[in-house]
């Protein structure tokens, strides 16, 4: 694929990865409830893993995704390194909150899980455009 | 520096950056704080309650003819003179013997540590040991909204608990089934009118229950009630 291509869909990506940690950021200072079809997106919510060091860890994600499309934005070989470090760094995250959902606090929340989702697209894409653009 | 090179440091670093996240955010969530502090009262109590039967928040068999539904705060200081006064007396006599079975229904309203400390115990619930972690709350009371209900405090407490697995205890407060039974602890307690703690009901097992005003903060002060209910 070529590198326009993988920018496009990186863009694409964390644009919308971004919206949903937005949300979630959103929803989480305003103290609002969440639109979740799982039932279990408030348990997570207002859970004590939703907050590092007095910040919503969904305004972690929204950071993320924002550097990763600015990766996406950027050229140069250290750019696209640094859009693969956020993007798989990312995902580790995401494997160790998926588990504190699913074993910790018995709830699961469907906005996280689409994040997830978009962080699995985005690895392969950063990397691709890593080892293959030139 | 070898595009392969590349892939691969940049993949140590994002694994560096994932798992550090992680720690931190396991860090201060209290995942992994130690014990640094020692309760009191955790023999005593391990004995009065030592054998009997536990079902999540009840005490005592559940074939038990009467139940008596204790409405208390864990910060509320006359609830803990009361599970100080009366409880053990109630224990030996009623609920060891198969009469009674108690049911203590959380209620929240003095503050943070209150449903910090409910929870905890609802967590403990789930292994068979809500009254141990309770009645060791209430004998380990700090004053009130001081922030007594620390991690430290918790571990201790549940280090103290024969058989209880601390950590997953603290891992389960946030559960949904805590939040469950917090949300029904409520729901009861508006349903039955009380504003004030400690408050009882007692009645026949699975039938209706009766207020009951308390005269004193020992045993003698419930123990009429749940005779006449014994006797009916």
């Amino acid at each position: 694929m070529s590198d326009r291509r993988l920018r496009v869909a990186i863009l694409v990506l964390s644009v919308l990865g971004a919206g949903i940690a937005a949300y979630l950021t959103a929803a989480h200072l305003a103290d609002a409830p969440l639109l979740c079809a799982t039932g279990g997106c408030e348990t997570v919510q207002r859970s004590r893993y939703a907050e590092l060091a007095g910040m919503p860890v969904a305004s972690l994600g929204l950071a993320g995704y924002v550097a990763i499309a600015a990766t996406a934005a950027a050229r140069g070989e250290l750019w696209r390194a640094a859009g693969f470090v956020l993007a798989l760094g990312g995902l580790a995250f995401a494997g160790y909150l998926v588990w504190v959902q699913v074993g910790v606090l018995d709830a699961i929340c469907q906005w996280c899980l689409s994040s997830d989702a978009i962080l699995v697209l985005l690895v392969p894409a950063t990397l691709l455009r890593l080892r293959d653009s030139r | 520096m070898s595009r392969k090179t590349l892939v691969a440091v940049s993949a140590a670093a994002a694994l560096v950056l994932g798992g550090g996240l992680a720690a931190a955010l396991s860090l201060s969530s209290g995942g992994t704080s130690k014990a640094t502090t020692t309760v009191t009262g955790a023999d005593r109590l391990t004995t009065l309650l030592d054998g009997i039967e536990q079902h999540g928040a009840v005490l005592g068999s559940p074939s038990a003819p009467v139940t008596l539904v204790e409405f208390a705060d864990p910060q509320c200081p006359y609830c803990a003179e009361w599970e100080a006064r009366a409880l053990p007396g109630i224990v030996t006599r009623y609920v060891r013997t198969g009469k009674v079975q108690i049911h203590f229904n959380g209620m929240t309203f003095v503050g943070a540590d209150s449903e910090t400390a409910f929870r905890t115990a609802l967590a403990a619930g789930q292994q068979g040991r809500f009254w141990n972690v309770l009645t060791l709350l209430f004998a380990n009371q700090g004053t009130e909204n001081a922030g007594w209900v620390t991690d430290a405090l918790l571990h201790a407490i549940g280090t103290a608990v024969p058989g209880l697995d601390t950590q997953q205890m603290l891992d389960a407060r946030d559960s949904a089934t805590v939040n469950r039974g917090l949300a029904d602890a409520a729901a009861l307690a508006e349903t039955a009118g009380i504003t004030s703690t400690p408050a009882f009901a007692v009645g026949k097992t699975g039938g209706a229950l009766r207020v009951v005003q308390l005269t004193s903060l020992d045993a003698s002060g419930i123990t009429p009630a749940l005779d006449a209910a014994l006797s009916q």
